[in-house]
């Protein structure tokens, strides 16, 4: 037989079985392709995520203030475990519990339980090779706060989810979370994954920077913390503000709760805080000058029959300057009806009282600033002193720097984003916010607010005391005050706004006796902070050091 | 009809293309194994890195370095404690006696007007 007979019949041979395998593969592939298709991607074909991570958010010099971090968790799913005890037994050593706790929550569970969170990749894959049946390991994103409490009030809170719950968290939640990866997987016979394409890049969203300082913010958090256990208060708050731009650089609450900003969410009667609008209202219609005389009626004035308003001392006659440096109610009083309801509504309206400061944070209030109807001798009298209204810390450290700054009213700011500050209005003319801010500076160098004094530099603030309501009885109670700070330093420059509110102090009540002391502490450790050297040269006692 | 050489080589040829294409997915099976190992080594170590920069953050927590300042015994400078002066170049010669009393001096003045 020749060659190309016998290549012929090993061909015929070789090619045999092909027309009946292309007949089981026309079967396979065109009759009953689609559904064994479908039937082969659920078995072998999956999606893998990876959780995107939120974005960091950082304080305004960058660092760390909120990250996420990858983490796994470790759940069980009862219908998979026939034995719970003994599923027990071989995941306690891997995971770290006691079998007894992993099998009471297998127990427990109606299907599903977690059994560990905040596992690392290193246990999440002891895992996965201890082969338990019933036992599942998925990445998630787990946020981390690597300063511990400090700025919590305004960083707010992650739920498990992801989602932002409170603070910052919740009102930037949209731009922080990102969008996940996904692949697509082939799983082989024996389980493992092989890749095959990505589905879906995702997203990392950029950091939020705050204008947030972590320093002041912890300065500010120290004072308060270490005032309440000195003395004992119900709650308190501190907040600092650069009065040129209107960024806020603090926010510090005490007792610390990631749920709650008082600063913003929280309204009250400012007390004596707020004469300052009085008096500018005053100054700045040129209806009251500075050199004008009121008479302080000897601490006891009874301003309509039955109504009577009093001083925690007794004054006479008194300037606008020593009305603010004695805190006498009675004698802005007596500059309020001077001024009239009309112009002082004007003012009050003008520092941004009654409307929301627009600070990127939930459930802010806009406080209360009663119509001009309500405005009667009594109310108008009462509110010229901060009662009868309420407003926020926000509102309060605004205006006052609005007056540090010369009269610029700014949006308050907390996120960094290359924008200028915007400014809301002008408050007033700047003659009379500069004639202001020399009357505050008196009260600290002679009036209630001394205990504010920081030697070597010149401060301007004014002290707050005011009754509470109790909630029972709707009337202002003789035992619960809201005491209260408020300044700005150094004066020649102003560079912080410092506001202090200590809610139901107990012992000494005075905003002198315990807010100031406060404003001192953190002013003090500011100063040292951005090196500022003493804009007060008269103070004697100043040692000289040389700083390489 | 016979079987001749030129169709013999197109068998041939034909048959290598097949084991080149069972040989090539293979390979691609055999990437895609290393390709999802390599990806989960990523989320390993990416995860590792951001537990060492939390770690890292941690310790340079304002509340941290107070406490590790406060074992040394170092505690807050009053701003009026120290004065800041002008920056002197520091290989600059040392201030002469009259030099040093001047600066001294008029320090103070330096200091207010650089607020």
């Amino acid at each position: 037989m020749d060659l190309g007979l016998r290549l012929t019949v090993a061909a015929g041979f070789a090619l045999l079985p092909l027309p009946v395998l292309g007949l089981r593969l026309a079967d396979l592939q065109v009759l009953r392709h689609g559904a064994l298709q479908t039937r082969a991607s659920g078995e072998f074909d999956r999606v893998a995520e990876e959780a995107a991570p939120r974005a960091d958010i950082l304080d305004r010099e960058g660092r760390v203030l909120a990250r996420s971090v990858p983490t796994w968790s470790c759940f069980a799913d009862k219908a998979m475990v026939k034995d719970p005890a003994a599923f027990a037994a071989k995941l306690a050593p891997v995971l770290g519990v006691s079998a007894r706790e992993l099998e009471g929550r297998v127990r427990a569970a109606n299907r599903f339980a977690w059994l560990k969170t905040g596992m690392t990749a290193e246990q999440s894959e002891a895992i996965k090779n201890a082969r338990v049946d019933g036992v599942g390991v998925v990445p998630v994103q787990e946020r981390v706060y690597p300063n511990g409490d400090l700025a919590r009030g305004v960083l707010g809170l992650v739920g498990a989810e992801g989602k932002g719950l409170a603070g910052a968290e919740l009102t930037l939640d949209k731009r922080l979370r990102g969008a996940p990866r996904r692949f697509e997987l082939i799983r082989d016979g024996a389980g493992h994954s092989i890749y095959k394409s990505i589905a879906d890049d995702g997203r990392v969203p950029d950091p939020i920077r705050l204008t947030i300082d972590r320093n002041v913010q912890y300065l500010a958090e120290e004072a308060l913390s270490e005032a309440a256990a000195k003395s004992a208060f119900k709650s308190g708050f501190a907040a600092v503000q650069d009065p040129q731009t209107g960024e806020i650089l603090a926010m510090a609450a005490w007792p610390p709760n990631p749920l709650k900003n008082p600063l913003v969410q929280d309204a009250y009667e400012p007390g004596s805080v707020f004469k300052v609008v009085t008096a500018l209202s005053g100054l700045d219609e040129g209806v009251v000058r500075p050199d004008d005389v009121f008479y302080g009626e000897n601490g006891r004035y009874e301003i309509t029959p039955g109504v009577v308003i009093t001083d925690h001392e007794g004054a006479g006659d008194m300037t606008l300057g020593e009305i603010l440096a004695k805190s006498s109610n009675i004698g802005i009083s007596k500059v309020v009806e001077r001024i009239g309801a009309q112009r002082f509504y004007r003012m009050c309206r003008a520092f941004g009282f009654g409307a929301k400061t627009g600070l990127p944070l939930p459930g802010e209030t806009a406080g209360e600033l009663k119509p001009l109807s309500d405005l009667t001798k009594v109310g108008l009298a009462s509110s010229s002193y901060g009662y009868n209204l309420q407003v926020s810390a926000a509102q309060t450290l605004d205006a006052y720097s609005a007056i540090a700054n010369g009269g610029t009213l700014w949006e308050p700011k907390l996120i960094v984003d290359g924008k200028p500050p915007v400014k809301v209005r002008r408050i007033a003319a700047e003659t009379s916010v500069r004639t202001l801010a020399g009357m505050l500076e008196g009260v600290v160098d002679a009036g209630t607010g001394e205990t504010a004094r920081i030697p070597g530099y010149r401060v301007a603030g004014k002290t707050g005391t005011a009754h509470k309501v109790d909630p029972v009885t709707h009337k202002y109670s003789p035992t619960a005050y809201t005491a209260s700070f408020v300044g700005f330093l150094p004066v020649s420059a102003p560079r912080w706004t410092i506001l202090v509110v200590l809610n139901e102090p107990k012992g000494a009540y005075y905003g002198a006796q315990t807010a100031a002391p406060i404003f001192a502490k953190i002013g003090k450790r500011l100063l040292v902070l951005g090196g500022v050297a003493p804009d007060k040269p008269a103070d004697a006692s100043l040692a000289t050091a040389r700083l390489r | 009809m016979g079987f001749g050489t030129g169709s013999a080589a197109r068998f041939a040829g034909a048959g290598a293309l097949f084991l080149f294409l069972c040989w090539q997915h293979v390979e691609a099976t055999r990437l895609g194994y290393r390709v999802e190992a390599a990806r989960r080594e990523t989320m390993s170590r990416r995860g590792r890195v951001a537990a060492l920069r939390v770690e890292l953050d941690e310790r340079l927590s304002p509340e941290q370095v107070a406490a590790r300042a406060e074992r040394l015994g170092l505690v807050p400078a009053a701003p009026d404690a120290l004065r800041r002066l002008p920056e002197t170049s520091g290989d600059a010669a040392p201030l002469g006696g009259l030099t040093r009393i001047l600066t001294r001096g008029f320090a103070p003045l330096v200091a207010a007007t650089r607020s």
